[in-house]
Parts: structure tokens; C-alpha cells; sequence
């Protein structure tokens, strides 16, 4: 146990020498490509394979570290990064429980985040951190205006028994309410069930005029399926977890007609000439299939690149006041963050300002329907 | 460099680690400290006690949000939510040992599997507990208003309590109701037959692993200030086993190297791979089941033997008592009825390996109960001891009826036994294995062992071990490792275990067997010596010439039936016995 | 609620329940046998399933390499020691089993990728690749120890879940899959919609049960199985080879866990993970059976459906920890209605 200690104590003394002003920037990354939800983050871990190595035309290096979606593992990776790399901005992760962690301790180190995921804690909590995903109550703004548009009363909710099932039922709340539409159901599942049976029953006793599903990935196909097998014929919508390509393979025929939410990359050939975001999306899904085949675009690659952009578009004013690698850089850089205006991404435009760490408006959502085996634009 | 010196400068170590440890090590200095805690536990009840868990993380979950709850919900300062996660971790414990340990060895872990994920869930589930996305905000603990926010100075209060911990339960092992729970594994029969409730034994190892679980949770809970499901889920679980195993079992440290290798080799594993493959946290699982499979191919002690070797030798000593000697039971009077077994059957199945056997044995005397292979020998000593209840008939201990108690009654009431094949605890000296025998004459419990207030009445077990051991021979032998002794000798160990109960009835189950001329002649002499004080002998053996020349009277079976009964001359001569019996050896 | 949503649940629960009895019955054999509590039996759910969709892809599964690797490492193992004692028959032997075999079960494999049309046969090879990987499992991880504790045979089944768990993500990636296996054909009973998949599921579990049962009751290989459950020693003592058993019953769990895989995944979708909670289940079917008890274990198995079906009615949201607690009632009854604690196993 003593040389154990040793160890680590010499190796600790070395690394600990190590924390002067540097000319290249370092980024930490801690995302989740195995355990819970894999499926997302291998898309997030691959976009960072398509992103330069480059910030505001300086050098930089990303560390990627895996946390198995695991909060803890998270946490443990962002003292890693922040506390032992010195990592001047830290990004990650892709649940969130994972990326509420990284935000408390970013926050309390005072290094400047880029969450790729939705973090649960309130904004004046959140002072380092800046988000890149579409809250969900934009998202779900959506849907429920659809809803209004069909005459919609009542929708029935059957969701993933976690943080995002619980995510999407209460940005669902938030717009149906309001609204006048009533929530009928809420109903969980897990990711693994082999069945919803009893689940789509109590839907279709409740018969509501719509249904909204708060799955992810090809998770939200289960109980579509159910419904659609069932003979529920009346609309089911999805959330922007959901839109992927796997979805539709899993589900086939049953998931016709499927209405989901998400960001303009998903379908930029549909996006009208004028649309600002069209270019970077379509430049972005094409080298993403290019790199990773055809069909393979999703989401949550946009999110990690939505935020290199955000890095890259705040680093130039950051640099003119610090060095990398030191404190000042990293407040810099926050408040550069915190004035990024007009940054166009894959997903929409982003304009910060100390009241919105999103700064995403309507222009970052677009709906889209299961289409003949493809997601395809709602007109 | 002596042992104490070691420690002291690992302790020095400790404390200076975090004014020169960068944060990112004190941090994870930190999870070590944690997950130490959990993994003592563990090692307490997997390695030593021979269960398994896979519900510790469980246990972390529910002090960790009780905690959580009560803070930020409630207000209540974090120091009093502690009593109430212990409080809380209790009656559950309590209840799933209960329910588990009762049975054999494998609804521990497929109970706590379930209850593991069970409880999983509903804490996802819980309005109360936020749901996923869990409690965050949890307010830090302070000392008179000093606030332990920072990595480095919780660091203090984790290691302060993991130290604390480790030490309570080095102290529980080297005790009276240590040497208890080192016999659990695998040795419950023995246990039971020297007085130890070991269902009930169990029950406590169960609740003690939850409580430190318990302690690390509320730790968890004001350290990462943010709690929610994942971190307690099964796997988290399973990661707490894993350092268990990987430390190793028989040493309380083992949980701090288990949880050190652990998640070091897992910061490794994740600074290394990605040099190796782009996926890295895909390989990351693998690798590291590989290396668990593998490590326990070679070795199932854990890594505890390789750094004990490392360690300097230190050399035993024996307290010297300082309270008066123990009291000595009050033999009966010579020739008064001790034992008395009357029409007593015992059936497997359609079998009767005992039909209709009566016989008695008298205060003072020396009875030898002998009988061809297979006769039913073993069986009347199981129904006579309490490890087999009999079908029919009636066992009588000075007058009072015991053919329904349990092994560990019967050994309140004064009969001490050996075991037909060895059945002591290898892994302990033998100083430690003859005082196991001295079980029931002390009191002191857990709370007692683990604050060291049992050293008076530990110093007189061990003084009456080592009185005993030296009347048998073995008084060179204390602190061998009991597995080291030969046959013969570990034979004369179980006899002095025996003798430290102060027994009124010795019960000798073949002690002879395996012993060399001269050490049955040392046998011998040990048993007149014992009829001299006034001890009652039952001797079941095989060897016809050592019982012949010993006993006072014996009883011959055969077929599960009593053939003769008498005199060893007479029995010598019935031709009966000649015939089944002698004769046969003849 | 109504008769007919609780004969809807009630086929639900069947066809569930049918699927974890399966399972329960490969973890009885398996503990019985090897007195290994088998965690990773459900993962041969998932690779089956991920196999199966990626043939039907078109593809070959990665499944078939880990076959191939673990061939050529038993041979490695194996083989040196024959081959040190110049034992070249034995050699022949070892190398034909683990390196022919999954060499023309890998042929079979490019093969049907090629073939997505013909479901048989892609049934076929998945069932191909995944049973061979029980006895492989028996032998790499297993066989080494198989005198060891329960506890350590436990903790090494754990470890290798872990790995099989992180090599199905390797080769499959983590997004779920669904097979086609059977057309959607569909009949009404009353009120109930009965699908062909459905009923294929439970005749064939049904069939695979009575298999099991005349495997167990009447050949010599069953009878082989049972003398080991009873008595590892004496067993031996008669010339059954406690290697041949372990391994025979792995092949039986691997060939269950894949015919489960490929039953459920038409209708569910399956991650390279999912299979771990559904043997769960199986694995709390078999705790009601005392892990020992064949019926008891099936019988409890169904109950788990039933419990499933009926609370992901009534209180979805608590589903997994209902039944998951339903363990606790089992073990407190077991336990008032036991008196004798077992013998000892020796540390």
C-alpha cells in the first residue's frame, strides 16, 4: 500500500508542475458511448472525429474521456479534466444527470462548459455553462402548436423511465396546459421491456386524440409499434431524441407517419434557399455520412459540433485578453461565450446573452415526419 | 522497520497527501476513501463471512438520499440527517438478512440482485427524490462554520472515517466474536457446536456491512452535493465486489487496496486505450473483465498475500490476564446419570440408520461407543450433539430432554466435542482455534470488540487457549497458522478447543484416527487425567486396542442397533461382538 | 378494468412469461450442474438478436470473429498441452472442434449475408454461432476454477457478462434492432388479436421445454446432467466427466439464450444490453424455483409475466421495482418454512 502511495504521490508532484500559460488550447470532453446511453453518445463521440483541430486559428486539443453514461463517472472525469489537463473549456455530456455534474463542478472551478446535453439546475446556477441542445420545452413548443393547429384536446404520454422521460413530460406540461390540452397519461417504460402491452392498453382506454412518446433512439419505436398494432390510428409524436435513421429501420411500415421535432440538419436538402442555417447543416450532415455512411445522420453529432462553433466563434476575443491556460483566459473565453452573437450551427442560430446560456429560437426547430422510410419535413 | 513505524508513516503520508496532492488526485483520493468504506463492508461479509451482496450500492443510495432529502427538502443540518440514514439502514438491513441468511449460500446475492434494481427504480421513480435527474444542490457540511466545501478538506473527514472504520473492524476480527464470524465460512456446523448463533451472526455481518455502506453514502451525498439513480444502481454494486475480490478477503485493509487498484486501473484503463483504439470506452468493459476472469484464475485470495509478504514480520505476543482466572463449571457427582439416550430411532428416508438405541453415560466415566463402519455411529453422535433431530425416543442431558434443542443449546449446557474429520478454521492460529472453544464464556459483543473494551476478558479466553494447548502438547504451536499443523496435531487441537468450553460431557468423535503410537498414548494419558478432574468422556472410535485399555464401559452397535453393552473385558469375550464386530477385524 | 384488457394482458404476460421460463430453466441447469449462477445468460439474447438482424442486413456479424478468437485460443491452450505429451490425435481432435468448426460456421455465416431472403437458414447459422460460445465460455473462463466457491464462480459469471456485454457494443454499435421473422400474419380469437409471433413464441418454447424434458428424463446425456446436479463427486467417481457436463450444459443455456434472442427480437427491439434484464427475470422465475426445482422455476417464471403485464397496466412507472420485489415475499416464505440451514461448503 506504501509504494502504491508513493507512487501516485511522485506521479501526482509531476503532473502538478505542470499548469503555466500555453500557446495551444486544450478542450476536455467527457461523453458517454457505452452503458445506458451509448446509443447517443457514439454519435457525439464521432462528431468530434469530423471537427478541426483548430480554435479562433489556434491549435487545439481535445481530451475524450468516457464516462459509461455514468453521473459519477462524469464528475470524476471533469475533476480530471479540469483539475490535472487544466482544460480551458470543458464539454459533455450526453444525459442529464451526467452534464448536471459537469455543470456544478465547472461552475465551481470557474471553467467554461459547453453542455451537450440539458443540465437540471436553474439558469442563475449556470454561469459557466452554455447548452448546445434545443431546450425541450422549444422542442415540445413545437409539437404542441401542431397539435393546436389539428384541434388536439387531449394527448396520452408514455415515456422512458428516466431523466429524459421525465425531461419531455414536464416540457409537454408546460406547452399543453396552456393550451388547453390535457395530459391524460403518463406512462413509463424501460429501454430494455420486451413488451408495452399494458402500457399501450391504458393509452387506448384513456383515448386521447393524441400521443406523445418520450423515448429516444429506437426506443421511442416500441411503443409506437404497440399503438399502430393496436389500431390507435390517430397522431403520435415523437420528441428530437428520437429522429434517426434506426428508428425507422426498427420500426418499418408501423412508424409511418411519425411526428417528431428536431434540428434543421436532419433534413437541410428540405430547408428553403434562403434558410441560414441550410449551409452548415448540409455541409455537416454530408461529411458526417460521408464519414460514417449513408443514412447516418442524427442530432446529437450536431450538438458537439454546434459546440466547437460556439468555441471557435468566442476564442478570437478570448485570446486578445489571455493566454490559454490560465485563469484569466478561461473567464475571457466565458464572457466571450456569453457575447457570442448571430453563430450559425447545425441546429440553429445561437445568441447568447446573460439571461439565455441557450440563445436558440424558433430557427433551431423544424418538424418532421416519417415520410416512405425517411424523415422528411412537415409542410 | 517495525510494523507500527509503517503505519505511522502511511498515516503521516495520509495526512500530507492533500497539501501536495494536485486536486484531480485528492478528488479521487476522495472516491477511494468512499468506496473503502463500502468495500469493508464487503470484505467483512464476502471475504470473511463468506456472503455476498450485490445490494451495498443500495444501501449507499438510500443514506445518500435520505440524507439529500432531508437537507435540502427539510433544512436539517446534514450532521443530524446522519443518525437518520443509520437509522433508516437499520430496519432494512435487518429485514433482508432475515429473510436471506436464513437460507443457503445463494439467495444473499440473487436477493440483493433484485432488491439492488428494485430499489433502483424507485428511486428514478420518486416525486420526493426528483425523479432521473435527481437532487441536486445538496448543501456541503461545515464544522463550527467552517465549511468542508472543497475536495481537500472532505478529504480529512472521508479518510478520517474510512481510518476509524478500518480500524473498528480490524479490532472486531481479532476477538471473540471475530473468530466467530471467521468461521462462518464453511465452518457453521463447528461454530454452532461451541455456541455461536450463527444465523444470527450472519444477520449482524449483514447490518454491519449496510451501515458502513450507509456512512459512505451520506459521505457521497455532501461530497458530490448532487445525488441520483445511476450511481447506485447494480452495477455500482458489482464494482464495490469487484474491489472486494480484487483486494482480497481476509484482511480489513484489502478494502482500501481493492478500491485503490480499482479505480486506478480504471483512470488507466481510460488514459490508455484511447491510445490503442478509437473506441476506447467499448474496450474499456472488456479489458477489465478480462483481468477480473483472470486474476481470479490465479488467485482467490485477492492481492492481500502478495503486499502482506512485503510487510514486516511482527511478533505475537500473549496478554497476560490481569481480572481473576475464568470460573470453572461445577462437575456432577461421580456415577450421577449425565447422558441418557432411550429408544432413540433416526431415519433417512426408508432407512433406519438408529432404531430403538438406549444407553447412558455416567458422570466420571469414560464410555467408548464403538461399532462397524456404517453401524450408525456418526449418526448417534449428530442426534447427541444436536446436528440431526431424531425420528423417535428421547436424549436426556442431566435430566433434562435435548433431542429437540439446537447444537449451540446443547453447547450452553456444558457438552464440547470434536469432529471426526478436522474441522477447524485454517486460516487462524492455533491460539485462535483453541479459543473459539472458550466461545461461550465471554460476553463481549461487536460494540465492545470493535472499541477495544473486550481486551480483560479476551486476555483470559486466550490465557485458558494457551493453558489448554499446553496440555495437549501444543503449547510451542500458539501462533502457527492452524493449517500448518500436521494431522495429528490439528486432531489435538480440536480436544483443546473442546476443553476451553469447560465441558461436564466430552464428546470424542474418532480422535484417534490419523495419530501416531506415541500420540495416542499422549491421547490416552489426557483422557485418564480429564476422568481424574471429573470430566465425563465419550469416546466414538474405531481403534479397538486404544478404546480397550481406556474406557470405563462400552456399548457396541451395529446396524444402527445396540449389540452389547459392558465391561471392556466383557465385551472382549460376547461372542456376538466377535462375531460382527472383532471378528471381522480379525 | 374490463375482461378483455385483462385476457390482452394475460396473452401478453404468456407470451412474456414463456420467454423468461426458458431462460429460468438454462440458469437451473446451469447452477445445478456447475454451480455457476449464469449472469450472463441473457447475453446471448442480444447477440443472437444482433446476429440475426445483421444477416439480415446483409452483413457478417462480428460474433463470428469472437467465435473464430475463441476457437483458436482453446486450441492454443488446449492444444500446446496435447501436443507437449505428442498426443497428435487428440490434437487433430481439439483443433478440428474449435477451428474447423468455427471456420465452416463463419463460411456459413458469408454465406447467408448473402442470402437476406432466407430466413431459415439465417436462423440457423445465429443459433450456430451463438451455441458454440457457451462451451467456449465453460472452457476459457470456467473450467479453470470450477472447484472454486460459488461465490467466485459468481463473480468470475459477472465479469464475463461484462465482457460480453462490451464486445456486443463493439460489434453492434448501440442503437437497438428488430428482426422480420415470420410475416405479419394475425387471426382474431374472440377479442383477442393473435399474432404469428406470438403463438411461434410460445409453441416453441412450449417445444423446447418438452426437449429439455426428455433430454433431462431420457437420454444419456441427460442422465449424465442430473448425476452431476446430484453428486459432483460420485459423478465423477462413475466416469461423467464434470467437464463434459459443465460444457454440455452451456451449450444448452447458450443455444436457450439464442433461441430466446431470435424469438423476441421480431417483436421487441433488442440493444446489445436489453438481454441482461430480460434473464433477470428468468432469473427471478428461478429463484422462485430455489434455483433447483425445473417446474417451480417455470411456473415462477410465468408469475414474472403475469406480474409485468398486470402492473405496466396499473402503475407502469413502478413496474421493474414491483417485480423485482416480488423476490422478497418468495424469500420470506422460503425462509419461515425452512428449518435446516445446508451443509457447508467447503472454503
Amino acid at each position: 500500500m506504501k509504494r502504491t502511495l508513493l507512487l501516485s504521490l511522485a506521479a501526482a508532484v509531476a503532473f502538478a508542475t505542470g499548469a503555466a500559460a500555453r500557446d495551444n488550447i486544450l478542450v476536455g470532453v467527457t461523453l458517454g458511448a457505452t452503458g445506458p446511453g451509448a446509443s447517443l453518445g457514439i454519435h457525439y463521440k464521432n462528431a468530434f472525429q469530423l471537427i478541426p483541430r483548430t480554435l479562433g486559428g489556434r491549435p487545439v486539443e481535445f481530451i475524450i474521456l468516457e464516462d459509461k453514461t455514468d453521473p459519477t463517472e462524469a464528475a470524476k472525469n471533469a475533476r480530471k479534466l479540469i483539475g490535472e489537463e487544466k482544460v480551458d473549456a470543458i464539454m459533455g455530456s450526453n444525459s442529464v444527470p451526467s452534464t448536471t455534474q459537469i455543470a456544478q463542478i465547472a461552475t465551481e472551478a470557474k471553467t467554461p462548459m459547453i453542455a451537450l446535453a440539458p443540465v437540471a439546475l436553474p439558469h442563475e446556477k449556470l454561469g459557466w455553462v452554455f447548452t448546445t441542445p434545443q431546450p425541450v420545452a422549444l422542442m415540445m413548443g413545437a409539437v404542441v402548436e401542431d397539435m393546436k393547429k389539428k384541434g388536439v384536446k387531449t394527448v396520452g404520454y408514455i415515456g422512458f423511465s428516466d431523466s429524459w422521460g421525465d425531461l419531455v413530460l414536464k416540457a409537454l406540461k408546460k406547452h399543453a396546459e396552456p393550451a388547453g390540452i390535457k395530459v391524460l397519461t403518463d406512462e413509463r417504460y424501460a429501454r430494455a421491456d420486451t413488451s408495452v402491452t399494458g402500457q399501450v392498453i391504458k393509452l387506448l382506454s384513456a383515448d386521447p386524440d393524441a400521443v406523445v412518446v418520450g423515448g429516444s433512439g429506437t426506443g421511442g419505436a416500441l411503443p409506437h409499434i404497440g399503438l399502430v398494432e393496436r389500431g390507435y390510428k390517430k397522431p403520435i409524436y415523437h420528441n428530437h431524441g428520437t429522429v434517426n435513421r434506426e428508428f425507422i429501420k426498427v420500426g418499418g411500415k408501423k412508424v409511418e407517419g411519425a411526428i417528431a421535432p428536431t434540428g434543421p440538419l436532419i433534413v437541410p436538402e428540405d430547408l428553403p434557399a434562403d434558410n441560414e442555417v441550410k449551409p452548415v447543416a448540409s455541409d455537416f450532415t454530408k461529411r458526417y455520412e460521408d464519414k460514417f455512411g449513408e443514412g447516418t445522420r442524427n442530432a446529437f453529432g450536431g450538438y458537439s459540433y454546434d459546440g466547437y462553433l460556439l468555441l471557435n466563434a468566442a476564442v478570437p476575443a478570448a485570446l486578445e485578453k489571455a493566454k490559454p491556460g490560465t485563469p484569466e483566459f478561461r473567464q475571457a473565453l466565458r464572457d466571450a461565450l456569453e457575447d457570442a452573437k448571430n453563430v450559425v450551427g447545425t441546429h440553429g442560430v445561437y445568441n447568447m446573452s446573460p439571461e439565455d446560456h441557450t440563445g436558440l429560437d424558433e430557427r433551431a426547430r423544424v418538424l418532421v415526419i416519417v415520410d416512405d422510410g425517411k424523415w422528411r419535413l412537415k409542410k | 522497520m517495525s510494523r507500527r513505524l509503517l503505519l505511522l508513516a502511511v498515516l503521516v503520508l495520509l495526512a500530507a497527501a492533500p497539501l501536495l496532492l494536485p486536486d484531480f488526485y485528492v478528488t479521487l483520493m476522495n472516491y477511494i476513501g468512499l468506496a473503502s468504506i463500502v468495500t469493508l463492508g464487503l470484505v467483512l461479509l464476502t471475504g470473511v463471512g463468506g456472503l455476498t451482496s450485490f445490494g451495498q450500492a443500495a444501501f449507499v443510495g438510500i443514506s445518500a438520499y435520505t440524507s439529500a432529502v432531508l437537507t435540502t427538502r427539510y433544512g436539517i443540518s446534514p450532521w443530524l440527517s446522519l443518525p437518520a440514514c443509520l437509522l433508516l439502514t437499520l430496519p432494512i438491513s435487518l429485514f433482508l438478512g432475515f429473510i436471506t441468511l436464513r437460507l443457503s449460500g445463494h439467495y444473499l446475492p440473487l436477493g440483493t440482485i433484485a432488491w439492488g434494481i428494485a430499489i433502483y427504480f424507485l428511486f428514478g421513480n420518486l416525486e420526493i427524490l426528483g425523479k432521473y435527474s435527481g437532487i441536486a444542490e445538496i448543501p456541503r457540511l461545515s464544522i463550527f462554520g467552517w465549511s468542508l466545501g472543497g475536495g481537500r478538506q472532505m478529504y480529512y473527514l472521508i479518510w478520517a472515517v474510512t481510518l476509524v472504520a478500518l480500524l473498528a473492524a480490524g479490532n472486531l476480527l481479532d476477538s471473540r466474536v471475530g473468530r466467530a464470524i471467521r468461521a462462518l465460512k464453511g465452518r457453521t456446523t463447528m461454530a454452532q457446536s461451541f455456541g455461536v448463533d450463527t444465523n444470527r451472526l450472519k444477520i449482524i455481518l449483514f447490518v454491519y456491512a449496510a451501515l458502513l455502506a450507509a456512512m459512505s453514502g451520506w459521505l457521497y451525498a455532501h461530497f458530490l452535493r448532487y445525488v441520483n439513480p445511476s450511481p447506485f444502481s447494480l452495477n455500482a454494486s458489482i464494482e464495490y465486489l469487484f474491489m472486494a475480490v480484487i483486494g482480497g478477503s481476509t484482511q480489513v485493509w484489502g478494502a482500501i487496496i481493492g478500491a485503490t487498484l480499482l479505480t486506478m486501473l480504471k483512470e488507466w484503463l481510460k488514459d490508455i486505450l484511447p491510445r490503442i483504439t478509437d473506441q476506447s470506452g467499448n474496450y474499456e468493459i472488456v479489458v477489465f473483465g478480462l483481468l477480473i476472469v483472470l486474476m481470479l484464475h490465479r488467485t482467490r485470495e485477492g492481492l492481500v498475500p502478495y503486499f502482506s509478504a512485503l510487510l514486516p514480520a511482527e511478533k505475537p505476543v500473549l496478554a497476560r490476564p490481569t481480572t481473576p482466572p475464568l470460573p470453572a463449571r461445577v462437575q456432577p457427582q461421580r456415577g450421577e446419570p449425565l447422558l441418557e439416550v432411550e429408544g432413540a430411532t433416526k431415519r433417512f428416508g426408508a432407512l433406519a440408520a438408529v432404531s430403538s438405541l438406549s444407553f447412558e453415560v455416567r458422570a466420571g466415566e469414560v464410555l467408548g461407543l464403538i461399532g462397524p463402519n456404517g453401524a450408525g455411529k456418526s449418526t448417534v453422535f449428530n442426534l447427541m450433539t444436536g446436528v440431526l433431530a431424531a425420528n423417535e425416543g428421547e436424549i436426556r442431558f442431566r435430566g433434562e430432554r435435548i433431542e429437540n434443542l439446537s447444537a449451540r443449546a446443547i453447547a450452553r449446557r456444558g457438552m464440547a466435542r470434536t469432529f471426526q474429520h478436522v474441522n477447524i478454521v485454517p486460516s487462524m492460529t492455533v491460539l485462535e482455534n483453541a479459543a473459539f472453544g472458550a466461545h461461550l464464556r465471554g460476553h463481549a459483543g461487536v460494540a465492545a470488540a470493535s472499541l477495544r473494551l473486550d481486551r480483560p476478558e479476551e486476555a483470559l479466553l486466550r490465557h485458558e487457549a494457551a493453558q489448554q494447548l499446553d496440555r495437549v502438547g501444543l503449547g510451542k504451536n500458539l501462533f502457527d497458522q492452524a493449517s500448518t499443523l500436521p494431522l495429528g496435531s490439528q486432531r489435538m487441537l480440536e480436544v483443546a478447543r473442546a476443553l476451553c468450553a469447560d465441558p461436564m460431557l466430552l464428546l470424542l468423535d474418532e480422535p484417534a484416527a490419523g495419530l501416531r503410537y506415541l500420540e495416542k498414548q499422549a491421547l490416552a494419558d489426557l483422557v485418564r487425567r480429564l476422568r481424574e478432574e471429573g470430566v465425563s468422556v465419550l469416546l466414538v472410535e474405531h481403534d479397538m486396542e486404544f478404546v480397550m485399555g481406556l474406557v470405563d464401559r462400552i456399548v457396541v452397535m451395529n446396524f444402527g442397533e445396540k449389540l452389547a453393552e459392558g465391561s471392556p473385558r466383557e465385551i472382549q469375550n460376547n461372542p456376538a461382538v466377535v462375531e460382527a464386530y472383532l471378528g471381522s477385524v480379525a | 378494468m374490463s375482461f378483455n384488457i385483462a385476457l390482452w394482458l394475460s396473452q401478453d404476460a404468456i407470451t412474456n412469461g414463456a420467454i423468461y421460463a426458458l431462460l429460468a430453466l438454462a440458469l437451473v441447469a446451469v447452477y445445478t450442474v456447475t454451480r455457476v449462477i449464469f449472469v450472463p445468460q441473457g447475453d446471448f439474447i442480444s447477440l443472437a438478436a444482433l446476429s440475426l438482424a445483421t444477416l439480415q442486413a446483409g452483413l457478417v456479424p462480428g460474433t463470428v470473429y469472437l467465435l473464430i478468437g475463441g476457437g483458436l485460443l482453446i486450441t492454443a491452450i488446449d492444444g500446446v498441452a496435447v501436443l507437449r505429451k505428442k498426443k497428435l490425435k487428440r490434437f487433430a481432435a481439439i483443433a478440428l472442434e474449435n477451428i474447423a468448426l468455427p471456420a465452416v460456421i463463419a463460411g456459413a455465416a458469408v454465406w447467408s449475408a448473402s442470402r437476406p431472403e432466407d430466413i431459415l437458414l439465417q436462423v440457423a447459422v445465429t443459433l450456430a454461432i451463438v451455441t458454440p460460445m457457451g462451451p467456449m465460455l465453460y472452457r476459457l473462463a470456467f473450467q479453470p476454477v470450477a472447484n472454486a466457491p460459488i461465490l467466485v464462480l459468481l463473480i468470475i459469471a459477472v465479469a464475463v457478462h461484462y465482457m460480453l456485454t462490451g464486445m456486443a457494443l463493439v460489434f453492434f454499435g448501440g442503437e437497438g434492432v428488430r428482426t422480420q421473422l415470420l410475416p405479419d400474419i394475425s387471426f382474431q380469437l374472440g377479442v383477442l388479436n393473435i399474432t404469428g409471433q406470438s403463438l411461434a413464441v410460445i409453441i416453441t418454447s412450449l417445444v423446447l421445454i418438452v426437449l429439455l424434458a426428455i433430454l433431462f428424463g431420457s437420454t444419456v446425456y441427460g442422465k449424465a446432467l442430473r448425476a452431476t446436479a446430484l453428486n459432483r463427486t460420485g459423478a465423477r467417481l462413475v466416469g461423467i466427466s464434470s467437464e463434459f457436463t459443465g460444457r454440455l450444459s452451456f451449450a444448452l443455456a447458450a443455444l436457450i439464450g439464442a433461441a430466446s434472442g431470435i424469438l423476441v427480437s421480431p417483436f421487441t427491439t433488442i440493444y446489445y444490453d436489453t438481454g441482461f434484464l430480460i434473464s433477470l427475470k428468468g432469473f427471478v422465475g428461478a429463484i422462485i424455483g430455489g434455483m433447483t426445482n425445473y417446474p417451480l422455476a417455470a411456473l415462477g417464471s410465468l408469475l414474472v409475466g403475469f406480474l409485468e403485464s398486470f402492473s405496466s397496466f396499473w402503475a407502469s412507472t413502478f413496474k421493474e421495482s414491483i417485480v423485482f420485489t416480488l423476490i422478497i415475499p418468495v424469500l420470506l416464505w422460503r425462509s419461515l418454512t425452512t428449518h435446516r440451514v445446508e451443509e457447508d461448503e467447503e472454503p
